[in-house]
């Protein structure tokens, strides 16, 4: 997609009657600090090692209103029978199929920033981030008062489906309220198009909160699915993330978190299989603000073929940081000579009271190991298929839903077998 | 049962084992001493079927066919078992899992119906009682925190599952307490039968107090120096391995 393309799709978005014009200046700020760019990997550091050539390759028009659902539309069975869902089409939230408990509050972006006062945000960590505000073209809100403990959890799914290749650039807002808790299960999936999807989101945390997110990216192999999350956490909430990337041509989960209050915790799981031409990146930034503050980042990958991937996490510990814990793992398996993993874990300490760790590895299937199953009469399909199942179990583990987890298990043997 | 002739074999272009002779017939036990680098591990490697090896010349027969050609899997699954010197570390590998697999691959390869989850546990707790091993052994991951005395137990056990023709038992006293290698040998010891052979491969005389061997065989700089029966071990505990070096 050229710059051409992206002028000539945000001219479309400026028109639409329906959108409130207190956002043109703050979309076309956007814009343009993204044009300036592009998605140079000069300028975006991070991105140096990304495969972006799905995104050149293709051109997508934005999604409009008659992108809706067909009226005949068979959606998928649910990945797992809970009744508090929400779902996207193409990127249009469909009211009449969500289903949430009257204590969560929906609202959209627009109600969303008048009635909290908030500031529209304004990330700039990406080139994706910048496209997301230009663009945000749909979305939703989820408020949830204080004291509020929603067990079953809530599935958000989007769907991707039709003719045309769309891009669309949903925005949701998630307010947990002090003490409260909840579960979120984002399921992404599409039909046989290639939309490319740059959903941000942006979860504010309050104190004593508990937020437990799994996001299963399932998007066709021709698709581009870009997601970012900003995290904004007060004193003692927790963040716990299992990320599994499974799908499209080019995908890439990107985590900020500010640890902002005392004792705050961010914990991120990942767990990336590429086939193909496959590539997949993971992005994370952990600002510790506040002292006392806990961070896990234990990040897996898995490549086949001629696939490539990149993990790109940053630990920053302020100056008042002190008493910070934080760990950050990334590991990785090569199973072909074609495939290729980039890892660059970041430590940045102005503490001096703290406890930190990182490491990095990538390599092939331990031949000892290989070797240890095999003389014991294990063919080596079926042995390298066990250790690949050793290590990814600790990912997988950090689901407790069972049936969820038996999908993931399903899917995952099915990519092992191919 | 083993025949192994003229055995010559280099490791990154380097010799280490220059010529072994080596037979053990049906129900014998044979123990190779020999000091650190002499090629022990690397003739229960080359036996077992490893890669990385460069094998220049002679032959491995097992049961009068040879083996070189076979891939370990082939070789396990036709009744050679190691103990390992150091069993791998397999997070999230579940023990019982992994077991399982392995005797079902038995079973399967010898024409008999795989066993059932149920039937499984009722074997392997079995013979978790023989090697005074906790159950909870097979919830864990295989050999993942282990203490070193786990580890070879959990390598016994192996071998009293797959119920082999031939098992090599590769340093597996070193780093076990008194205790644990009593319940080693013990395990050992039971699974001796007139159609079983052992190789126990050992630097110290101290395992083969436990596991009477038939023949001991010295080897020194890739060569078995002198063979005898199990008095030479006594020989060797007391005048050291010197008196053998030329």
């Amino acid at each position: 997609m050229r710059d051409s393309n992206y002028k000539a799709e945000f001219e479309k978005i400026l028109a639409r009657e329906y959108f409130s014009s207190n956002f043109d200046l703050i979309r076309k700020n956007a814009f343009k600090q993204f044009l300036d760019n592009g998605i140079s990997k000069k300028y975006w550091g991070n991105l140096r090692f990304t495969n972006i050539s799905a995104l050149k390759k293709n051109t997508f028009r934005v999604s409009e209103a008659s992108d809706s659902p067909p009226e005949n539309f068979e959606y998928p069975e649910p990945i797992i029978k809970e009744k508090y869902k929400i779902v996207f089409y193409n990127g249009h939230y469909q009211r009449n199929l969500t289903n949430l408990p009257d204590s969560i509050k929906i609202l959209t972006n627009h109600e969303y920033y008048s009635e909290t006062q908030k500031k529209v945000m304004q990330p700039s960590s990406s080139p994706f981030d910048l496209l997301n505000t230009a663009f945000m073209d749909s979305g939703m809100c989820l408020v949830i008062d204080k004291n509020i403990e929603i067990n079953n959890p809530i599935l958000l799914t989007f769907i991707n489906s039709g003719e045309d290749k769309l891009m669309i650039f949903p925005r949701i807002h998630i307010d947990l309220g002090k003490s409260s808790s909840i579960q979120l299960l984002e399921h992404h999936l599409g039909s046989e198009t290639g939309n490319f999807s740059n959903a941000t989101t942006f979860f504010t945390l309050r104190e004593n909160s508990f937020l437990k997110h799994i996001r299963l990216q399932m998007d066709t192999s021709q698709a581009i699915n870009m997601g970012n999350v900003h995290l904004e956490q007060d004193q003692n909430s927790k963040y716990y993330l299992s990320h599994f990337g499974l799908g499209s041509d080019l995908g890439s989960i990107s985590i900020c978190s500010n640890l902002n209050g005392k004792g705050a915790e961010c914990h991120l799981s990942s767990l990336g299989l590429t086939s193909g031409h496959q590539h997949l990146d993971a992005h994370t930034l952990i600002n510790h603000k506040s002292p006392h503050c806990t961070s896990s980042q234990n990040f897996k990958t898995v490549l086949k073929d001629s696939s490539s991937g990149v993990f790109n996490g940053k630990v920053v510990v302020n100056k008042n940081a002190q008493k910070t814990d934080s760990t950050q793992s990334n590991k990785n398996i090569l199973l072909s000579n074609n495939s290729k993993m980039n890892s660059n874990p970041q430590l940045v300490i102005d503490a001096d009271d703290v406890k930190c760790s990182h490491g990095s590895s990538t390599g092939e299937i331990d031949p000892d190991a290989l070797f240890y199953l095999r003389s014991r009469g294990i063919n080596e399909k079926t042995a390298k298929s066990m250790l690949i199942h050793g290590f990814i179990s600790e990912i997988l583990d950090t689901v407790d839903n069972h049936g969820l987890k038996n999908f993931i298990k399903v899917n995952f043997d099915k990519w092992i077998e191919n | 049962m083993l025949e192994i002739k003229n055995l010559h074999a280099k490791v990154d272009k380097k010799p280490i084992l220059k010529g072994i002779n080596l037979t053990i017939q049906e129900g014998e036990i044979h123990a190779v001493m020999g000091k650190n680098g002499s090629g022990k591990s690397t003739l229960s490697n080359i036996v077992t079927g490893k890669e990385g090896y460069d094998i220049t010349s002679g032959d491995i027969k097992f049961e009068n066919q040879s083996i070189l050609d076979w891939s370990p899997e082939i070789r396990s699954l036709n009744g050679i078992f190691m103990s390992f010197q150091y069993p791998v570390v397999m997070p999230g590998v579940n023990n019982t899992y992994f077991l399982k697999a392995a005797l079902n691959a038995k079973r399967k390869y010898n024409g008999e119906k795989e066993l059932d989850a149920a039937s499984f546990l009722k074997i392997i707790k079995e013979k978790l009682k023989e090697l005074k091993m906790d159950p909870s052994y097979l919830q864990r991951a295989v050999n993942d925190g282990f203490s070193g005395g786990e580890k070879k137990r959990n390598e016994i056990l192996q071998m009293l599952t797959l119920e082999p023709k031939l098992a090599l038992l590769d340093e597996t006293d070193s780093g076990l307490d008194i205790d644990a290698l009593k319940i080693i040998s013990d395990g050992v010891n039971k699974s001796r039968s007139s159609k079983r052979s052992f190789l126990v491969i050992t630097h110290y005389q101290r395992l083969l107090k436990y596991i009477e061997p038939d023949v001991v065989h010295v080897l020194i700089d890739g060569k078995i120096v002198k063979s005898g029966d199990k008095d030479l071990a006594l020989q060797l505990e007391e005048k050291g391995y010197g008196w053998l070096e030329r």
